[in-house]
């Protein structure tokens, strides 16, 4: 299953990147037509300019020019002068031997012809009493082929032109099309790599970052659904290895706190959270006006029984005693080891007889069990109480009081109860 | 008093100094233009004695292209090469056809005409025919063409003085340029010498004329060609050419 997911996972990764891959090829086509229909477009202009427009340049002047022959031949007929038929003559020849003339073979061969034709036409005329008029049908004939040439030559060179805007036409046409069609995948890979991004990428992230704002230790470690990005599958991974690292470290945070504020051997409250937790309860007390008590209490003759029976027979006796008072007082009662076999505790809204009910019982208790040690022998022990009321007392007051109420119980005989005076 | 004149005096100098760039610029703008002054339509003087024609207007185009002022110069055909290679010219505004010599020694614009040649003589008379006495202007690319030829020449001073020695007797014939024989063909004195024209189709006599440039001032070219090409293409030299030539000469 985790390998058939992998595999599916590294196809995503594949659709991206052959995604990329292929628009890129696309794109890149596309963009060479573009740049071919271009070249193409700056051909033809550049055939305009350097060819053609000349070309029609050249034309008008051919045009120009044959309309000079065909108005010199009509000058030529008309009932002029002598020496303005002769010059008409000479100014037709002039015009139909320059180069733009002669460069045109259509027009040098009908320039030619109307010359020759003039010249034959003068010769005649001289010779023939009616002069230039039998000549003047086949002048008219000429004077339309000239006219019709103009108009070919004219026509040609607009032709000229049309071919080259046509083809500049359909290279911006092609262009056009290329360039719409590049736009078109454009936009495609564009809204194929958004939706892309939005259900592999955008929506995986958002979901991690729900999970995250609401990751506690408390709760259950996030749960995603199949992810098919590999990236995103490290990410909530990461977020449950987090979660798990959470729960270790409350769990670490938890020991250290039970270490820090309970005796290791006996499970009672050490002295400092001990006296934290009997200062709140004495200012509730002095606050409400209710009777509060503080004990203090020592296993008597604790030294002979370390050095009798050893320390871990000690230790044993220790915690004896702590399971007695856990077992003895109230649930509400504070209790903890004081220091070496020392122990403390506190009674709220307990009356100092109470306390000392509690306190005797308990006395009488740890007094009439016995203890068994390691090493098999069973071990008769006691101990001495001190109690004090708290009321219009400091806490550190009242455990002076009852230590040395303590001591009192001690020096008179052990194993007893010693109310401190209020 | 002394140095209310000394400011005074100052201030003058320092104002003649401001206006010597001006009219240091001011010379080295303008353009030194060769012309000639009897060779019509080209280049010719008015009823008024104003100098104009079709190279001259050309030419005038030309330097408002430029945006220089011109000096115009007459000379003549036969001095104005060495004018331009002795730098007593910049650019000689006149119809030169490119011939090897004339190629050697000064440089060439773009061409702003074209032109072929025409031989004048009584008919039945072929070119360089026997002893006939062929007009042509010293220093033309007609000129030497007849020479290389050695065919006996009447040389003149200018384009001009062709139907001049024709009319007198003193030259049988001419080789001149087309639009020189448009001139001459308009004057009825010529005419009634009934003198038969021949087209000369010699690649030496004809195509593609252009004004000359001094060889000391190549920068020159770039910008008369310039010019040049700007006249024809916003459509002042077609005006020129019909003001004085009855056809398209380009």
């Amino acid at each position: 299953m985790t390998r058939a997911m992998a595999l599916h996972r590294l196809r995503i990764s594949h659709a991206f990147a052959l995604l990329v891959a292929s628009f890129t090829v696309l794109f890149v086509a596309v963009a060479v037509l573009l740049w071919h229909d271009q070249q193409q477009a700056h051909v033809a202009t550049d055939r305009l300019q350097q060819q053609t427009l000349p070309e029609i340049v050249r034309n008008r002047q051919v045009v120009r020019n044959l309309e000079k022959i065909r108005q010199e031949g009509d000058r030529f007929f008309a009932l002029g002068s002598p020496q303005e038929s002769q010059q008409a003559l000479f100014v037709l020849r002039v015009v139909a031997n320059h180069p733009s003339i002669r460069e045109h073979a259509q027009a040098a061969a009908l320039a030619q012809e109307v010359e020759h034709f003039l010249a034959q036409a003068h010769l005649h005329a001289q010779q023939n009493p009616h002069g230039l008029k039998p000549s003047l049908l086949a002048w008219h004939a000429l004077s339309q082929r000239l006219s019709l040439l103009v108009d070919d030559v004219s026509v040609h060179g607009v032709k000229l032109a049309s071919t080259d805007l046509e083809r500049m036409s359909q290279s911006m046409q092609t262009a056009r099309t290329a360039l719409v069609v590049a736009l078109v995948l454009v936009g495609a890979f564009l809204l194929l790599l958004t939706l892309m991004l939005r259900r592999f990428l955008i929506i995986p992230l958002q979901r991690i970052d729900r999970k995250l704002a609401t990751l506690r230790v408390d709760q259950p470690a996030p749960a995603y659904p199949i992810t098919r990005l590999e990236e995103i599958h490290s990410i909530e991974e990461a977020t449950q290895r987090l979660h798990r690292s959470l729960q270790e470290l409350e769990q670490a945070r938890h020991q250290l706190e039970t270490l820090a504020h309970f005796d290791a051997m006996t499970g009672l409250y050490n002295r400092h959270p001990f006296l934290e937790r009997a200062s709140i309860e004495l200012q509730r007390a002095h606050r409400y006006a209710h009777p509060i008590c503080v004990g203090m209490a020592d296993l008597d003759h604790f030294k002979a029984v370390n050095d009798n029976h050893g320390h871990a027979s000690g230790d044993v006796a220790l915690r004896h005693f702590a399971g007695l008072m856990r077992d003895t007082l109230r649930q509400t009662d504070l209790v903890c080891r004081y220091g070496g076999e020392e122990f403390a505790f506190v009674c709220p809204e307990s009356s100092l007889d109470e306390a000392r009910a509690m306190a005797e019982r308990l006395c009488q208790c740890f007094a009439a069990q016995a203890i068994e040690l390691p090493d098999g022998t069973r071990l008769q022990a006691t101990v001495s109480i001190g109690i004090a009321s708290m009321a219009g007392h400091t806490l550190d007051q009242a455990l002076s009081l009852a230590d040395e109420a303590l001591y009192q119980a001690k020096r008179t005989g052990r194993n007893r109860v010693v109310l401190a005076p209020a | 008093m002394n140095m209310n004149r000394c400011a005074r005096f100052l201030r003058k100098t320092i104002g003649l100094l401001l206006w010597v760039p001006i009219w240091v610029h001011a010379e080295s703008a303008t353009l030194r233009m060769a012309v000639l002054d009897d060779a019509p339509p080209m280049s010719y003087r008015d009823s008024q004695g104003r100098q104009t024609g079709f190279s001259h207007a050309i030419a005038e185009a030309v330097c408002e292209e430029m945006r220089v002022r011109c000096q115009f110069q007459v000379t003549t055909l036969s001095q104005v090469v060495d004018g331009l290679v002795n730098n007593r010219f910049d650019v000689a505004a006149m119809s030169l056809l490119g011939t090897p010599e004339r190629r050697s020694k000064i440089l060439f614009a773009e061409p702003y005409f074209r032109s072929f040649s025409l031989w004048f003589a009584q008919p039945g008379v072929p070119p360089g025919h026997g002893d006939v006495r062929v007009a042509v202007v010293d220093g033309s690319a007609q000129a030497r063409y007849a020479l290389q030829r050695q065919w006996r020449v009447v040389p003149v001073a200018t384009n001009g003085q062709l139907g001049t020695v024709l009319k007198s007797g003193e030259a049988h014939a001419a080789l001149m340029p087309m639009n020189t024989a448009m001139g001459l063909m308009a004057d009825p004195d010529f005419q009634r010498l009934k003198l038969e024209p021949v087209v000369m189709h010699s690649p030496e006599l004809g195509g593609d004329a252009s004004f000359g440039i001094n060889p000391r001032r190549s920068d020159l070219k770039t910008g008369v060609d310039e010019a040049l090409a700007r006249i024809k293409g916003n459509g002042r030299y077609d005006r020129i050419n019909s003001q004085f030539l009855p056809f398209r000469v380009n």
